[in-house]
């Protein structure tokens, strides 16, 4: 009997540390399953509460430069947004807010004021007006800086809602839309917009301005946005002349059948009697560069000569057969600039002569000629 | 085996023929066989004893019977992902750092020193459109319309410059 119980317990033992085994693997597997999942809901908690913080801190430090601009155009009045860019009132808007509206007031700081507009430009989309007060700032970034899938937060005013901040990122950098072309590379962006706040800032996870933006897209859940790079050439513009400048030398590009040194972009046509054709350059040349921009097709010349000021001088590199040839060229005024220039005896010029696209609007500038960068 | 001859294996023979074990050893036969194997079994490392088992064990039950193991696994898993996840849904608020409130900055870039752009220059001023008293009365009732177009203003129609 006592062999028997001996045996019998030596068998319960081994099965005891068996199943101890077993169950000690299986209490560690689901430890770890725990863990690891634990430690990747708290990386998420983590994250979420890291973005979380970095878009209330811009949004409660960029707010207080964000304002509610209030105007009268032709059929309503109208609503929309703006910001501060200099300390003494200076704003940037939309085209659409601040472009073709009057009578504007601004609510800033809980008060309202009286505005008026300094300049317009509809190839931007941006405008500019002025309070009488002294304002916070929001400092300028980079747009070039920016990358796809770049975070960024906006700050605006929907509909008859308070200030609210938008959290999106960066989707692409378009030259066209809708078959549409732009006049310079304008910033897509995926952040939910609403009514009301075009001319909101679009502001980089530094809390500078990189856009402002100015339409939305299908379904409210895109929207996008002018580079600030394009609204401070016409701010430099309104410094210099007091109004937007834009320039061009008389030239229309088109897509070479073969590419030469990398550049697709064709003179098409040198137009009469604009700096283009006094400068020596040919149809059938092609297009390297104007100013430092590099172009390597069409499209490029859109943004290459944007940033060109009428009355400065622009170096256009051309490719001619064999030969690198680099033209320096003073670009007259844009025939699309809607401000016409006034001439020194107090006339205005005849929106004909701006009208005719293919002739340059003789030019008599105040300020020196400078060379675009 | 041409050692021994024939008288001299019979004699051996008859020997063994009286040869008798030790008292109780018929007794103890059974016992001291299943201590051995035990000794044996016991001399074998941790994971060879577990991997034996492991094997007994799957060949002696049928694949049907064990069908309910990986169900029984995965709602384990299950439990445990629901676990951990109502565990960790409440907010941490005491993980975010307080910082001190963000002073505005003011432009750096020294070309930009615009004293007051609009008050030391004479701009000429075009106001685009001109309203009468009446229409604005009638507008401070209209709800206003609140900006936001579907498609940007700038454009350009052709690769012109």
């Amino acid at each position: 009997m006592s062999r028997r119980s001996d045996s019998r317990s030596a068998s319960c033992h081994l099965k005891w540390r068996e199943g101890f085994l077993f169950g000690a693997c299986g209490i560690g597997i689901i430890a770890v399953i725990f863990c690891s999942g634990e430690s990747l809901l708290y990386a998420q908690e983590q994250s979420a509460a890291v973005i979380s913080h970095e878009v209330k801190e811009i949004f409660e430090r960029a707010g207080k430069a964000v304002v509610k601009i209030h105007g009268l155009d032709q059929h309503s009045p109208i609503c929309g947004t703006g910001f501060f860019i200099d300390p003494t009132g200076t704003l940037y808007t939309a085209y659409t807010v601040g472009g073709e509206a009057d009578n504007f007031t601004v609510e800033f700081a809980g008060q309202k004021y009286p505005a008026r507009q300094l300049v317009a430009d509809i190839r931007s989309g941006t405008a500019m007006l002025k309070i009488d007060a002294a304002t916070p700032v929001l400092p300028i970034g980079k747009s070039e800086e920016l990358e796809v899938a770049t975070p960024v937060v906006a700050v605006g005013f929907p509909l008859d809602l308070a200030q609210t901040p938008n959290f999106g990122m960066i989707a692409g950098f378009d030259h066209k839309y809708l078959g549409r072309y732009f006049s310079t590379t304008h910033l897509r962006v995926n952040l939910p917009t609403q009514r009301g706040e075009a001319g909101a800032p679009l502001l980089n996870m530094k809390g500078e301005v990189v856009g402002i933006l100015v339409s939305s897209l299908e379904n409210n859940s895109s929207c996008y946005a002018v580079p600030i790079e394009a609204a401070e050439k016409i701010r430099r513009d309104f410094v210099r002349f007091g109004e937007a400048r834009h320039g061009w030398v008389g030239i229309n590009v088109t897509e070479a059948p073969q590419p030469v040194e990398g550049s697709r972009a064709e003179m098409a046509q040198i137009m009469d009697g604009t700096p283009a054709a006094y400068s020596g350059i040919k149809r059938g040349d092609i297009l390297l560069s104007v100013g430092q921009k590099k172009v390597t097709q069409p499209e490029d010349v859109l943004d290459a000569s944007f940033f060109i000021t009428a009355g400065d001088i622009v170096p256009i590199t051309v490719m001619r057969g064999n030969k690198k040839l680099t033209f320096e060229v003073q670009a007259d005024l844009h025939p699309a600039s809607k401000n016409l220039p006034v001439l020194p005896d107090g006339t205005q010029l005849p929106a004909a002569a701006a009208a005719d696209g293919n002739h340059a609007i003789p030019l008599k500038l105040d300020s020196e000629a400078q060379r675009t960068p | 085996m041409d050692e021994f001859n024939d008288n001299e294996i019979s004699k051996l023979l008859r020997l063994k023929r009286y040869e008798q074990p030790p008292p109780g050893y018929f007794e103890n036969f059974l016992h001291e066989f299943h201590r051995r194997q035990r000794d044996e079994l016991l001399r074998q490392p941790l994971w060879r004893i577990c991997l034996d088992r492991a094997h007994e064990f799957k060949f002696r039950f049928p694949v049907r019977s064990l069908a309910s193991y990986p169900a029984a696994v995965a709602a384990v898993l299950v439990c445990g992902a629901i676990i951990s996840l109502k565990i960790y849904q409440q907010p941490e608020t005491t993980q975010v750092a307080l910082q001190s409130p963000p002073a505005l900055s003011t432009p750096t870039d020294a070309q930009w020193t615009l004293a007051s752009p609009g008050a030391t220059r004479t701009f000429r001023m075009q106001p685009l459109h001109r309203f009468d008293a009446s229409t604005q009365t009638h507008w401070a009732t209209t709800p206003p319309r609140y900006v936001l177009d579907s498609v940007p203003v700038s454009y350009e129609p052709t690769f012109r410059f």
